[in-house]
């Protein structure tokens, strides 16, 4: 199952670090991660894989300090085509 | 001011009185600080061992534990001790010296990425990079680590920030917030819980961070529901409380663990459902409808999906949710089991059986006494087979199960209540692994007491050896354990060595009545092991036994 998070943070030098530590020790891959820093406000929308609720991912990523807002903003079962 | 001297300020300002920790390099601008006093500080012999007694001090009063190292090897030292204060939510703050600004990301000598190790390790962690943001990282770490669900915080303060100029801050102090709860939710459970026949409470440490020890004793006096506790919960009820069956889960009690699989209703109170308490995680507690309480939204439904969650103080949560259900038959049943289930402590022959020993040893033992545990069998006998009525005095690396906790952990419970007891009770492989921490007890002539239980093995390991991988027993064997006695005396610890029961009563005396600290070398014999025991990947009610 893909998912896709938008997430806003408080800039710090080591966020994204926090953040893929996160999501890697609690057992989702990323597919994309696109993230920018404005104004001591750091943006991402991140996609993640992974046989897991996402809500796991969601409350873990809550709990990092710094983050203001976690949304989910897509999902989508990854069905390769047979051959 | 300079900036080594407003952190000793501002850490009066949080009300630290005591901290632990070892100098170097790069944080020697604070120790000259600490030099002028204000804020007592206590040499540990190893970093880890000032991290584990800033743990043990933590957990003995429910403050701020404080512990202090110097960059690269300092700092990689302290993690352990971090990550044991991160699996029991404990509230530290650790400071690190870091190599000067200008010279990180050089490769400096003792430069190492501290923030980078501390990821993994910390509630969450610092870097302070100029001198205006020494006030509010140090108010922030102590609001981080004691507040939600508690943890270790780390501050890495580069030398040059230490040794320039201060910038003035006035640090606020942590007010305690609560929120309304919400009625819905609480109607509902207090719905389940009159309505269930066999309701179980599961009480986990989270109680004892909480403060919340009398709200929960208020609620199982009101409300009679049977209960049990995981291994950091201990102390949490009271051990003569009638319904209350002791510790559930791997080496849990056999009534717990049955009870568990028979509830209908289980109220899970600051527990997190850690796989040493539910075993096969599928099979536990199969017919309950669950109730969890607990302050880390991360927690709900993590591993067991639950009937009604809430966040709240449990303070706030438990008052509002009592109600007494009508449970006579349930509370005849665990009154059965008991009885049926009950310790033994019949034990052939001369050889010390160390659960009785522990046993008398909680018998006699001063009240108050703080208790900081080891890691291994002993651990578990210390859980099963001693009783303390507070969780301030049971100290046990309960989620990290870090060998070596127990003599710098007893270090700091002592350092933290002087005229308490603090008995260290640890094991052969335990003792050796912070064993220079007997230098921090000779330096500031601490009276803790040391029982170490002696089987010439590692012997939770090799008790897995014997049972699941067919007696193999892979660097395990002790045999060549140095005289512990003679080391004792080294550090000007006297002691004694015994070997069989008739000398319990009078070495119990010994260690408990000498002035300063003593060592009691218990010698037992390898065969014995922890039962009952859920074995790797059974439910709990499949419990192995001693067939002795």
């Amino acid at each position: 199952m893909n998912n896709t998070l938008t997430i806003e943070a408080k800039h710090s030098p080591e966020f994204l670090e926090r953040l893929l530590r996160v999501c890697r020790h609690r057992g989702f891959s990323i597919i994309t991660i696109n993230a920018t820093t404005e104004q001591q406000l750091t943006n991402i929308e991140l996609t993640v894989s992974s046989e897991r609720d996402i809500s796991l991912l969601i409350k873990q990523i809550n709990k990092v300090i710094g983050v203001l807002t976690v949304t989910l903003s897509a999902s989508s079962r990854n069905i390769k085509a047979s051959a | 001011m300079n900036g080594a001297n407003f952190v000793v300020h501002a850490l009066i300002e949080q009300n630290v009185t005591q901290v632990f920790g070892y100098p170097g390099g790069a944080i020697m601008p604070l120790y000259d600080a600490l030099f002028d006093g204000g804020v007592d500080h206590l040499l540990c012999r190893h970093e880890q061992g000032a991290a584990m007694a800033a743990i043990g001090y933590a957990r003995s009063t429910g403050k701020v534990g404080v512990c202090i190292a110097t960059s690269g090897p300092g700092a990689t030292n302290l993690i352990t001790g971090l990550a044991d204060a991160l699996l029991d939510s404990v509230p530290v703050v650790a400071i690190t010296g870091q190599v000067p600004t200008h010279l990180i990301g050089t490769d400096a000598f003792q430069e190492v990425d501290v923030l980078g190790l501390s990821l993994a390790c910390t509630k969450h962690s610092f870097m302070v990079e100029t001198a205006e943001q020494l006030g509010p990282v140090i108010e922030q770490a102590f609001e981080i680590a004691t507040s939600g669900r508690p943890g270790p915080v780390l501050i890495d303060i580069p030398k040059d920030i230490q040794v320039g100029p201060s910038v003035a801050y006035a640090l606020a102090q942590l007010a305690e917030t609560q929120q309304p709860l919400d009625q819905a939710i609480i109607t509902e459970a207090k719905n389940l819980i009159s309505h269930a026949k066999k309701p179980l409470l599961y009480v986990g440490g989270g109680v004892g961070m909480a403060k919340a020890v009398p709200a929960l004793r208020t609620f199982i006096e009101q409300t009679q529901i049977p209960s049990v506790c995981t291994l950091k919960a201990i102390g949490c009820i009271e051990h003569n409380s009638t319904h209350f069956m002791g510790m559930v889960g791997m080496h849990g009690s056999k009534a717990s663990n049955l009870a568990i699989q028979e509830c209908d209703l289980l109220i899970a109170v600051g527990a997190r459902f850690d796989d040493r308490v539910t075993g096969k995680l599928d099979e536990f507690a199969p017919h309950a409808k669950v109730i969890h309480l607990d302050i880390d939204a991360a927690e709900i439904d993590k591993l067991r999906q639950v009937t009604i969650s809430m966040t709240d103080d449990i303070k706030q949560v438990l008052p509002a949710i009592t109600v007494k259900p009508s449970i006579e038959q349930w509370q005849q049943h665990i009154s059965e089991m008991k009885v049926t289930h009950a310790n033994r402590y019949d034990h052939p022959g001369e050889p010390i059986f160390a659960p009785a020993l522990l046993r008398q040893l909680a018998e006699t033992m001063p009240a108050d006494t703080v208790i900081c545990s080891d890691v291994g069998q002993h651990q578990m006998w210390v859980a099963q087979h001693m009783f303390v009525d507070r969780p301030e005095n049971h100290i046990s690396s309960s989620g990290l199960g870090t060998m070596g906790f127990g003599v710098p952990a007893a270090v700091g419970a002592q350092v933290a209540r002087p005229n308490d007891t603090v008995i260290a009770v640890s094991g052969d492989g335990s003792f050796m692994m912070n064993i220079q921490e007997l230098g921090t007890i000779k330096r500031k002539q601490l009276p803790v007491k040391i029982l170490l239980i002696d089987n010439q093995r590692l012997g939770m390991v090799r008790q897995w050896q014997e049972l699941f991988f067919n007696g193999r027993f892979s660097e395990t064997i002790l045999t060549d354990n140095p005289d512990f006695v003679t080391l004792a005396s080294a550090f000007d610890i006297p002691g004694e060595t015994i070997v069989v029961k008739s000398q319990i009563d009078q070495a119990l005396q010994r260690l408990l009545n000498s002035d300063g600290p003593y060592l009691l070398h218990v010698s037992i014999s390898e065969e014995e092991n922890v039962w009952p025991l859920v074995p790797p990947g059974a439910a709990n009610d499949q419990m192995m036994e001693s067939i002795g």
